[in-house]
């Protein structure tokens, strides 16, 4: 369940390799800026300068442009994330059922704050704002998988599934 | 494992482990290594297969046979019977329980009862990733009927008969919105389904993606028939990873079986259907920034008009409708209009789905007609809140929505009455809050929502909600102003009517809603420093004394009791209340309903240990706090109850002269007359009171105030102020006939009766009437008397208002309790009582959020009892003693005063307990004398200071904590009880622990006024 | 599908073989595997659930999978159908109760009590 990530890492140039062939196969789209910029985050884990000025020479649109929509989404990240991505669900439910104590249960365990990637870079955390699991608050997702009914002691071994 | 013919699954689970399933297993290989099926027959241990009971247990495959309870003699014959010869050994099958319990059908239960399922028609109960199973449902016969049968404009006729609305949140005519686009010009139009469910606590879009993605395919398609459109988009956000990937298949899966395409169904209607991806902004859930999005651009919304029926998605014109929206179209092509708009009400037809969460038993999905009633969707469908725990408000409609309190759960939910009380619909998000949801922190937490999430394309939004964010924070952290409440409606105000776009317009709506209803809670936060459900950190030291009306420093006696330094520990209780004994017994320990020792396994026993303190020590002398110097002010207090003593207890501690005037011969009050000696013993009162008398309070009783002397004549003599603490002593009768008999008597006259040592014969048959302490106690008193008790309630019990434990431990003494019941009427004939009983049923949810009890028409009954007591409530009594001061009183007899502050009309005039709570604890009955107390000193002196104050102040705890170490394993310790036949007469029925137990127990606590104070 | 026609033969096809609720198979235990049931650890129920039926060699079992049927406090939710029988739905199924539930109910047709929500449609 943790480990359908792919193991096998491309190379760099593997990886543009990837990311072209997808804009050229969508090239009649319209609009398609920002499936190709989760695409583009998708295979490089986030959205580094080079990659945004590859993304706005094969599409054709100013940097500037693209640089403009990667800002204005909070889910796509300039910076590196850890191989996990922890999410502790704020929502309303999640809020009112102490989702407050399980961002502080992850922060005690790993060490790191929201927005932050522990040193070996297995894990990053970040606060969203609903999961739509509601009816199992708290929740945490940790990549696609969602977790529900967290406590802090369940918190350490789900993570420990991770590790 | 595939040489083996046969596979023996043996649990090795813990449980079966100890029942020695191990042994089984010796034995099992050695017996077949005899029979030589080693090879043959694998034994595979498992993990706890969770029949525990039945251990030790194994499966025999391929056949599946399950055998229970199998004893290492049991072996050989499994061997030689099942695996050499194929026979089941029938004495080891497991066996049905005898009597099949009887299970509700899913008709019968009330989740699914008053459900009406139209949107979620699918969910749940179909295959999502089987385009088959949705054909089978009907699925694509409404596009099939629509495409071959009918004219686009015939659809578009049907979508606005049906009297769907937009269920997204605004309600917009789906009908309408077609027609406008379908009229637009342009010869590219759109389809746009609005899957970016953003109002946190909503998920019914992701749920019908989830679990059937066709239904909205199907949807899409046939709204693109109606306003001919070839190209659709689904905007689903990123969070929601399953709903695309199910979406995605489900698209293939249609293009594959021609349903998407060219030529659909071989007619010449086209239509394409691409999803887009979200990438986390909340404001793309708003119309125009979702199309800005699809275009690939920053999602920043636009004023309208124009509206996206003219120009929409590449500026043509677009049809952009919710998911929910689009699943209820193929219901409503396939069944007609009307049977849809016979649902609902007038405005609002058909069904909404809603998503309860929160604090709510039934967490989950929900759809039912539209003006069904707010309670019925939280008691009957949702039931009820957890934990028995009181229900404060619902958050509807997300951030733009509100919060409604439970005065109006009665209102039938439509987009017309949730709004007229300041809600929206919204998405339909339901979220439950109860009474420990703070609502000052969750207009902040909406704030912070909003500001995080507002595009920053418009100043009211970007900046405005900032500012209100910062005002809501600083009350949060105790630093508010009263000016600050105006401010933020000010700003409410303003930015609802200058924001660009919905999300901004509406953003204010937590902050007025929970202003419009919880205004108090604001004014506590700003005023008194107080949060009351222990939310908001700055203010709080420990939710246990948080939750405390006398704020007693609870972690602090328990920590002293934990190293058995019972002195210590009583002396940090009398800072703050002066009756520790008293409470020990008979408090309802608020304390205990907070503690966060829940959160692990349950509250720490509180109320035991403070009892067990109590008691370790003899003499309080040295306990007790410093009393300042006497500063030559007297101040005469009325009435000798907890609240008087209190009052008097703290202002001498300040230094002032208090004498307590008592009108009955005894001091107490409640304490002495009312709550009965098998839960408290006389001599414990007795022994607080001498105690207080001994620090310097005097006492003179058999003086009433008003007859025996006024507070005119008081004042003459030189007090200088006053504080009425005379209770509420006035009982409550119904208006009903006969109550003149000396057979019928009220709970509170019974019951300080017998305090008194009078002697009343009650005869067999008691019926007491009520549902409160006074009831309860009432009825075991009676009990005592030696007669035969029914209590008589006319809600349900899990409504009296009475302890659940003195509720329980009544039952257990043998007085029978009959719920939904009522007195009609009273006669006397031949010595004995003729009641007459009449059934009640709960109806329609009154304003404390509970159901009125109905009498149900002709079910009267009637008893002949020997005895009758009414405890129906107690109601002051204070004409007499007032009536010379222009002292305002409430319609119940209350007395006015300043948020129960202790100020009263008359200048000089303070009061505090029952007299201005009506009937309440004893130590909400010192939590009111302590702030009288501290209003006294103000009007006296002229300052207030809180540090001033002793009982204001915490002492550190001189006891090693280390708050890194685990918290002690063990679960709560209860009280321990008398046996039910050893529960006689005066016998005290719980029994204080011992050092050993209270250490223990004290132990639990968790120190939460440890880490706060290290944390800031 | 070329036409209407086509879509209805499907749908009574399909139909027909739903309404005996387990089709050709003896046993069908379907498992809620919406967002929430997968939380609440749907995923790691329906692979035991899968495991089991491999395990036992029987071929007569089917599991499939449903969307969320709305009652999220009672997830992991699952419905056993037997040939001919009504259905019985499951609440808060782990690993375990699975275990229990198949090894009782759908090996040996007794309902687990203590895992019952509901029976019937």
């Amino acid at each position: 369940m943790a480990t359908n990530i792919q193991e096998t890492e491309l190379t760099q140039e593997e990886k543009f390799q990837q990311l072209m062939k997808f804009i050229e196969s969508n090239r009649e789209k319209k609009g398609f800026l920002i499936p190709a910029l989760h695409k583009a985050q998708e295979i490089f884990g986030y959205l580094p300068a080079e990659v945004r000025e590859f993304v706005a020479e094969q599409m054709n649109i100013p940097v500037s442009t693209v640089m403009g929509v990667v800002t204005f989404y909070s889910f796509f990240r300039m910076n590196p994330v850890g191989k996990h991505n922890i999410t502790v669900c704020m929502g309303t439910a999640c809020y009112v059922r102490g989702a407050k104590k399980i961002v502080e249960a992850v922060e005690n365990t790993l060490g790191i704050k929201p927005g932050e990637t522990t040193e070996d870079r297995m894990f990053s955390l970040s606060i969203q704002r609903c999961l739509g699991a509601c009816g199992l608050a708290p929740a945490i997702m940790i990549d696609h998988e969602v977790h529900g009914r967290m406590t802090p002691q369940k918190l350490e071994q789900v993570l420990e599934l991770y590790k | 494992m595939d040489n083996y013919r046969a596979h023996i699954l043996l649990c090795y689970g813990g449980a079966c482990l100890s029942s020695g399933s191990d042994k089984v297993k010796v034995i099992l290989e050695s017996e077949l290594e005899q029979v030589e099926l080693h090879h043959e027959i694998d034994i595979i241990t498992t993990g706890c297969m969770g029949t525990c009971e039945l251990g030790p247990v194994m499966v025999i495959y391929p056949e599946g046979i399950f055998y229970q309870k199998v004893k290492p003699e049991d072996v050989p014959e499994i061997v030689q019977e099942h695996l050499l010869k194929g026979r089941v050994v029938k004495r080891l099958l497991y066996k049905k329980p005898e009597k099949e319990q009887l299970v509700a059908m899913f008709n019968d239960i009330d989740f699914f009862k008053l459900q009406k399922k139209i949107a979620l028609r699918n969910c749940g109960n179909i295959d999502p990733l089987n385009i088959e199973e949705y054909i089978a449902a009907d699925g694509y016969l409404a596009l099939g009927k629509v495409l071959t049968e009918m004219k686009p404009e015939e659809v578009i006729d049907i979508v606005k008969k049906s009297g769907l609305r937009g269920r997204g949140g605004a309600g917009f005519p789906t009908g309408l919105k077609w027609q406008f686009t379908a009229a637009a010009t342009g010869s590219q139009k759109y389809v746009l389904c609005n899957a970016d469910e953003g109002d946190p606590g909503a998920f019914m879009d992701r749920s019908i993606l989830e679990g059937d993605p066709h239904s909205v395919i199907e949807a899409m398609m046939i709204c693109g028939y109606a306003i001919s459109a070839d190209q659709g988009y689904v905007y689903v956000r990123a969070e929601y990873p399953l709903a695309v990937e199910r979406l995605s298949q489900a698209i293939e899966d249609a293009k594959k079986n021609g349903l998407l395409g060219k030529n659909i169904l071989s007619t010449n209607f086209n239509f394409n259907l691409e999803i887009r991806m979200g990438a986390g902004a909340f404001v793309c859930g708003e119309e125009t920034a979702l199309i800005h999005s699809i275009e690939g651009k920053r999602g920043e919304p636009r004023p309208k008009p124009p509206f996206p029926a003219q120009k929409g998605l590449f500026d043509c014109p677009t049809v952009l409708n919710n998911v929910e929206t689009f699943a209820n179209i193929p219901y409503i092509i396939l069944n007609g209009p009307a049977e849809f708009a016979s649902l609902g009400t007038e405005k609002s037809k058909g069904t909404k789905v809603f998503a309860l969460a929160g604090d709510i038993n039934n967490t989950g999905l929900i759809e039912v007609p539209m003006g069904i009633p707010l309670g019925t969707i939280i008691y009957d469908i949702g039931g009820g809140i957890p934990n028995n725990k009181k229900l404060k408000a619902v958050q509807i409609g997300g951030p733009s929505g509100g919060c409604i309190p439970i005065e109006h759960l009665n209102t039938k939910v439509d987009y017309e009455s949730l709004k007229e009380l300041g809600a929206i619909m919204g998405s339909g998000g339901l979220i439950v809050m109860d009474e420990d949801t703070c609502m000052v922190d969750i207009a902040r937490y909406f704030m912070e929502f909003i500001q995080e999430e507002s595009c920053g394309k418009c100043t009211p939004c970007r900046e405005g909600t900032r500012i209100m964010l910062n005002i809501l924070t600083k009350i949060c952290q105790g630093q508010g102003t009263m000016e600050d409440i105006d401010r933020l409606e000010q700003l409410a105000y303003d930015i609802k009517d200058t924001a660009l776009c919905g999300l901004g317009q509406t953003a204010p709506n937590p902050i007025l809603s929970t202003l419009r209803y919880f205004r108090d809670e604001y004014i506590e936060h700003i005023r008194d420093k107080k949060c009351r459900a222990g939310v908001c950190a700055d203010l709080i030291y420990a939710p246990c004394s948080n939750s405390c009306p006398a704020s007693v420093d609870v972690p602090a006696y328990l920590a002293y009791t934990k190293v058995g330094q019972y002195q210590r520990a009583l002396k940090a209780h009398l800072k703050t209340n002066p009756f520790p004994a008293v409470c020990g017994r008979v408090c309802p320990a608020f304390c205990e309903s907070r503690c966060r020792r829940r959160d692990i396994d349950a509250a720490v026993n509180i109320r035991a240990v403070k009892r067990f303190m109590a008691d370790q020590v003899e003499n309080y002398k040295d306990a007790y706090p410093d009393k300042k110097e006497f500063n030559g002010i007297r101040v005469a207090v009325i009435g000798a109850g907890p609240s008087g003593l209190s009052c008097a207890y703290f202002l001498t501690m300040l230094g002032y002269e208090v004498t307590v005037f008592e009108a009955l011969p005894k001091p107490g009050g409640m304490l002495t007359y009312a709550i009965p000696e098998y839960r408290l013993p006389k001599a414990i009162v007795n022994k607080e009171i001498a105690e207080l008398i001994k620090y310097g309070i005097k006492i003179k009783t058999n003086t009433k105030v008003g007859t025996d002397i006024t507070i005119n004549q008081l004042r003459q003599e030189g007090f200088q102020a006053f504080y009425l603490a005379a209770g509420a002593w006035d009982s409550v009768f119904p208006p009903i006939e006969g109550l003149g008999s000396s057979k019928v008597m009220s709970g509170l006259e019974f019951l300080s009766r017998i305090n008194n040592g009078d002697e009343i014969r009650v005869g067999k048959e008691v019926v007491v009437v009520g549902g409160g302490n006074t009831a309860i106690d009432a009825a075991r008193t009676a009990l005592r008397l030696g007669a035969k008790v029914s209590l008589v309630y006319r809600r349900t019990r899990s409504e009296m208002p009475a302890d659940m434990e003195e509720i329980r431990q009544a039952e257990e003494e043998g007085v029978t309790i009959c719920e939904l019941q009522n007195i009609k009427s009273v006669s006397e004939n031949n010595g004995k009582l003729d009641v007459e009983m009449i059934r009640m049923r709960l109806g329609e949810f009154d304003r404390t959020g509970r159901r009125r009890p109905d009498e149900i028409p002709s079910s009267s009954f009637s008893v002949k009892i020997d005895t009758l007591i009414l405890a129906l409530g107690q109601k002051p009594k204070i004409e007499e003693m007032v009536n010379s001061e222009s002292l305002l009183l409430n319609p119940d007899k209350t007395i006015k005063s300043d948020s129960n502050k202790g100020r009263t009309s008359v200048r000089d005039v303070f009061a505090g307990g029952d007299v201005v709570l009506g009937p309440a604890t004893v130590v909400e009955a010192i939590g009111s004398a302590q702030s009288a107390a501290e209003e006294i000193d103000c009007y006296l002196t002229g300052k207030k200071e809180e540090q001033y104050y002793p009982w204001r102040v915490k002492d550190p705890i001189e006891v090693p904590f280390d708050p890194e170490a685990e918290p002690v394993s063990w679960g709560r310790e209860e009280h321990y009880l008398i046996p039910v036949k050893e529960r006689k007469g005066k016998v005290e029925v719980e029994v204080t622990w011992n050092g050993k137990v209270a250490q223990k127990e004290s132990e639990r606590c968790l120190r939460c006024e440890f880490k706060e104070e290290e944390g800031l | 599908m070329k036409n209407l026609e086509e879509l209805k033969e499907i749908r009574e096809r399909v139909r027909k073989n739903l309404e005996m609720r387990t089709g050709d198979f003896a046993v069908k235990i379907v498992v809620c595997l919406g967002t929430c049931g997968i939380a609440a650890g749907a995923r790691q129920t329906m692979n035991r659930l899968a495991e089991l039926i491999a395990q036992s060699g029987r071929t007569d079992i089917i599991i499939t999978t449903t969307g969320c049927a709305g009652f999220c406090e009672q997830e992991p939710m699952i419905k056993v159908q037997e040939k001919g029988k009504e259905p019985v739905t499951y609440g808060k199924v782990d690993t375990k109760a699975a275990e229990e539930i198949f090894n009782q109910h759908v090996l040996n047709g007794q309902i687990v009590q203590k895992y019952l929500f509901t029976k019937g449609e």
